[in-house]
């Protein structure tokens, strides 16, 4: 029979060596993430409901329900737009070539590859460390212009995040849609329209609307 | 930087600190990981109290007690009081019986063998006895923080690892022979 460590007043090697360190696995490392962004967005909804009161609530549910009852009869801004960016990522995914026509994760090589190509300077940024790679980016034409759009791959999904200017457009915080089994993001900030899209869980965008946010463009 | 971006700098660096003790705690890899997320929206709630700048022993706090809520509901049976004053020898009776997982003696002279054997004997222990030598031994965690995060007093925390040292250590004398 083999001797047993004996104990010690600084600590017991046998379990410090010999117990496992179960380290959390990748997918609840995902799920924590979704679930905090999730809790994040839900906590706003809130603030803004005690902020006007209970009347103005009481006469959003109303509006809502005029909206709805609008959108039923004819599809709104928001959603025709969505199905032009659920459009245009499905073409860029059809072939070879198509997603990017400049091909870098430097966005000091992607940024002024724009210029010359569009009336405006996209903001380009990086957001790795949110887990979404920089892949590169190219000129698409959405809302009847042109428009650039950057593409970012967050493990084995690409998503296009389609950016161009919107004259005296508030900043508005991101609304996540879904068309076709694709989720989309939409926002703005700095006068400029965001619209993401990709085939991964909706929730799983919003660390990019996040990670956007958080660096200077 | 939003409150989301704060939180994920400051605490969720910890996750596997928090899933190492919730899977002790649980002793089973599903369940440790719906603890651990409970855990994280309660602490993503409680993130604006959170007081001192190492988060690891705050979370850890609300990580055992998601725990406790856990083994209450799902596992009471788990969730027994210690006596800290009784002598050692009524709490051997409790977990020195369990039937070995493993008794087949050449698999006990494997390389693997005192992994297996420690971490076998480890579950076997009292919860209250397995918490604080996880938090010591695998997590290095100081007297002062256990006490903080198990709400009980230093002098308790050291009783317990001294215990719990010794019923490790007999609960693996008891399979070694058995498997000899």
């Amino acid at each position: 029979m083999r001797m047993i460590p004996t104990n010690d007043s600084a600590g017991d090697p046998m379990i410090a060596r010999d117990a496992t360190y179960h380290r959390a696995p990748d997918e609840l490392r995902e799920r924590v993430r979704m679930s905090l962004a999730a809790a994040h967005h839900a906590d706003r909804a809130p603030r803004l409901a005690r902020t006007f009161g209970l009347a103005a609530a009481f006469a959003t549910v109303a509006l809502v329900s005029w909206n709805v009852a609008l959108m039923t009869a004819q599809p709104s801004a928001d959603d025709l737009r969505a199905r032009e960016i659920v459009t245009a990522h499905v073409r860029s995914l059809m072939g070879a070539g198509h997603l990017n026509d400049v091909a870098s994760s430097d966005r000091h090589t992607v940024k002024p590859w724009f210029a010359g190509k569009l009336d405006f300077a996209p903001p380009v940024q990086d957001a790795a460390a949110a887990g979404f790679e920089l892949t590169g980016g190219r000129l698409d034409y959405v809302d009847g212009r042109a428009v650039a759009a950057l593409t970012y791959r967050s493990r084995q999904h690409v998503v296009n995040l389609f950016v161009w200017p919107v004259a005296g457009a508030r900043d508005a915080e991101p609304v996540a849609l879904s068309r076709q089994g694709y989720a989309l993001l939409h926002w703005v900030r700095g006068g400029m329209e965001y619209w993401a899209v990709t085939d991964m869980a909706s929730a799983q965008l919003a660390p990019l609307a996040e990670a956007l946010k958080g660096s200077a463009p | 930087m939003t409150r989301l971006a704060r939180f994920e700098k400051s605490v969720l660096p910890h996750l596997d600190a928090a899933y190492n003790l919730a899977r002790w705690l649980t002793r089973n890899d599903h369940d440790a990981q719906d603890v651990v997320q409970d855990a994280f929206l309660r602490a993503f709630r409680l993130f604006e109290g959170m007081r001192g700048s190492d988060a690891r022993p705050w979370l850890l706090a609300i990580v055992r007690n998601a725990g406790y809520s856990w083994l209450e509901k799902n596992r009471p049976g788990d969730v027994v009081a210690l006596d800290d004053a009784a002598p050692l020898s009524s709490d051997i009776e409790t977990v020195g019986h369990a039937a070995p997982a493993e008794t087949n003696p050449e698999v006990i002279l494997l390389q693997s063998a005192n992994r297996k054997l420690v971490n076998q004997a480890l579950e076997e222990l009292p919860v209250g006895y397995r918490e604080v030598l996880v938090m010591r031994e695998i997590e290095d965690l100081s007297y002062k923080e256990i006490a903080a995060i198990a709400g009980v007093p230093i002098g308790t925390v050291m009783s317990r690892l001294a215990r719990g040292r010794e019923l490790l250590r007999r609960v693996i004398e008891v399979r070694m022979r058995k498997a000899s």
